[in-house]
């Protein structure tokens, strides 16, 4: 198969100025090497691994601030750091986390996958693809700039607002806050860009005969999520500019001392905010049906009954966001819209529970890795929207509101629904980017470790919620002292049961020097789609021959 | 879904229509969100 062919470069702008020439699958065109071809690369692919890596990276960075929490939580009392440097702590943990971590690891699988599974040989615009990443690097140092600038005696640290900049504690707090503000709207305009390409890109550049309605679930996930962003992230930024000015130009949209509202900005903020929890975890539900049909050997059950569910939670995502502050004091009316139309949201997510298991009801399964993570995916996953239901129900929310049982509920949702969700994708996808297998022993490990002190990092803290602990404090009453420590013995056999999975990535990339076999084209047995028609590693340009899709 | 491969290529005018359909689109996401980011930036009480 020749690769020569100007169709194929009309997709890839850094082959613009190399000279035509002819190569066989797999070969790399003559585009810059080292370290400014990860720079210029227009390339899909390329930039895939780079947005996984990144998340990778600040995975661990998000993650070892998590634990010096935890270990300044193991005992009552302050023994490692002061109480505003916790705060700090938390609130760039957070960001960095959804920010820097989770989104930026659903758009590395967007890139890899989204054009193999629908026939394109690249994304529709590969310049600006580029460019979405690139933004992500600085934004990330910015968000952490103030922890080291402060270390100089410039400023007092990083915001110490929580991730939510509630006002008036972010009017009034000190140059971290800037730093956030500059990294949120750099963050996105990055998360913009790759929506609108990744929508451009499902709309234009579909195999033929690949209707919508034969688009992969992963694809459909990713476009609902693409939307979301569109609507959501230009609020956010409007919310933190208006915070900005209130700050240092006079204005007093959320400073009550000059007329403005607090609660204005919780409105704005959670109008972006709880979206974002569907934009974390739609890509994750959209890659679950492809998982759990290929270890059960079975087609897809309820495809559109899928589809249907995504659009639906895309729209009630945007219409649920007051019952984040319930307690705020909004009138009666309100709180009761807000709770019946949180728990709308069950009924698709129910439909989506009930085909994933169907799905996988009477199949032949196996359970390699990937299957392993998607099935502990179901059930933790579960629970954060049984705790979801619970938080929902106004007279309810009056008292968990604020405690440990709202964290412990989030992380159900974000760890195990997202993180856990992540890893299914990465296992299940990881020999196609590789061209090699993982090591299933790792893997398998790295799932049972994951899933035991995950839940023993987690569940304590429904009880510590239950028994009345409120959540971003450093210090706590006596009472709460056995689950804080049981709960920090579990984050850190987490935190470094992740190295497991950072090494498994590793050893594939490596491969046959690490003893692992070659991966085929399909992979997995069970695996159906277009893109396990390609090699394993895909060829440079994805798909040069056009594929139809019957 | 099964697929079957065409000898054909990706026609270049096909490729040049679908692109420039992206940058059209692409465009008008873009200028939504614009609007949107402003209309934030004049929420009035």
């Amino acid at each position: 198969m020749s690769q020569d062919h100007p169709a194929a470069r009309s997709l890839d702008r850094s082959d613009d100025a190399a000279p035509p020439h002819a190569h066989t699958d797999g070969a790399q065109h003559a585009a810059p090497h080292g370290l400014l071809r990860w720079l210029m690369t227009t390339n899909h692919k390329d930039i895939g691994s780079m947005y996984l890596i990144f998340s990778l990276f600040m995975f661990f960075v998000g993650g070892a601030m998590i634990l010096a929490v935890r270990a300044e939580l193991f005992q009552p009392g302050l023994q490692l750091m002061q109480p505003e440097f916790f705060n700090q702590l938390i609130g760039v943990h957070a960001l960095v986390m959804i920010f820097a971590a989770l989104m930026p690891a659903a758009t590395g699988f967007a890139n890899w996958q989204i054009p193999l599974m629908i026939g394109a040989p690249d994304m529709a615009l590969p310049r600006i693809n580029n460019w979405g990443f690139w933004l992500l690097p600085p934004a990330a140092v910015l968000l952490m700039l103030p922890f080291a600038l402060a270390v100089f005696g410039i400023g007092d640290g990083a915001l110490a607002t929580g991730w939510t900049f509630y006002a008036p504690l972010s009017v009034q707090g000190g140059i971290g806050v800037d730093f956030a503000i500059f990294a949120v709207h750099i963050l996105g305009v990055s998360s913009i860009l790759g929506s609108i390409n990744i929508i451009v890109t499902i709309f234009n550049l579909r195999a033929p005969g690949m209707t919508m309605m034969k688009l992969p679930l992963f694809c459909w996930g990713w476009l609902v999520t693409a939307f979301l962003l569109i609507a959501t992230i230009p609020v956010l930024a409007g919310a933190v500019t208006m915070l900005l000015t209130d700050r240092h130009f006079g204005t007093s949209f959320f400073n009550a001392a000059g007329g403005g509202d607090p609660i204005l900005f919780q409105h704005l903020f959670w109008f972006f905010g709880h979206p974002e929890v569907y934009i974390l975890l739609l890509p994750v539900w959209g890659l679950m049906p492809h998982v759990l049909a290929t270890f059960s050997r079975k087609p897809v059950y309820g495809y559109k009954a899928q589809v249907y569910s995504f659009i639906a939670i895309g729209v009630l995502a945007v219409v649920v966001w007051a019952h984040h502050f319930f307690t705020a004091g909004l009138p009666v009316p309100a709180l009761l819209y807000f709770m019946y139309s949180t728990m709308a949201i069950s009924l698709p997510l129910a439909v989506l529970f009930y085909c994933w298991i169907a799905t996988m009801w009477r199949g032949a399964m196996s359970f390699e890795t990937p299957m392993l993570f998607a099935q502990g995916f179901i059930v933790l996953f579960g629970i954060a929207g049984l705790t979801g239901l619970v938080l929902a129900d106004v007279a309810a929310d009056a008292q968990y509101h604020h405690s440990y049982f709202v964290v412990a509920h989030f992380h159900y949702a974000l760890f195990a629904g997202g993180i856990m969700g992540v890893m299914t994708g990465a296992y299940y996808w990881l020999p196609k980017w590789t061209g090699h297998m993982f090591d299933e022993r790792l893997g398998k490990a790295h799932f049972w470790l994951t899933v035991i002190s995950f839940n023993l990092t987690f569940m304590p803290q429904f009880f510590l919620g239950l028994a009345g602990m409120p959540r971003r404090i450093p210090d706590y009453a006596l009472q709460f002292a056995e689950f804080n420590a049981i709960s920090t013995v579990g984050a850190f056999i987490l935190g470094l049961s992740q190295l497991i999975f950072a090494w498994n990535v590793v050893k594939s990339i490596r491969g046959a020097r690490n003893g692992l076999p070659r991966a085929d084209e399909r992979v997995w047995e069970g695996a159906q789609g277009l893109e396990w028609e390609l090699s394993s590693p895909p060829p440079h340009h994805s798909w040069e021959v056009q594929p139809v899709v019957k | 879904m099964n697929s079957e491969e065409e000898a054909a290529m990706f026609a270049p005018e096909e490729l040049a229509r679908r692109r420039a359909a992206s940058r059209r689109l692409a465009w008008a996401l873009g200028a939504a969100v614009v609007a949107l980011y402003l209309l934030g930036l004049f929420v009035k009480r």
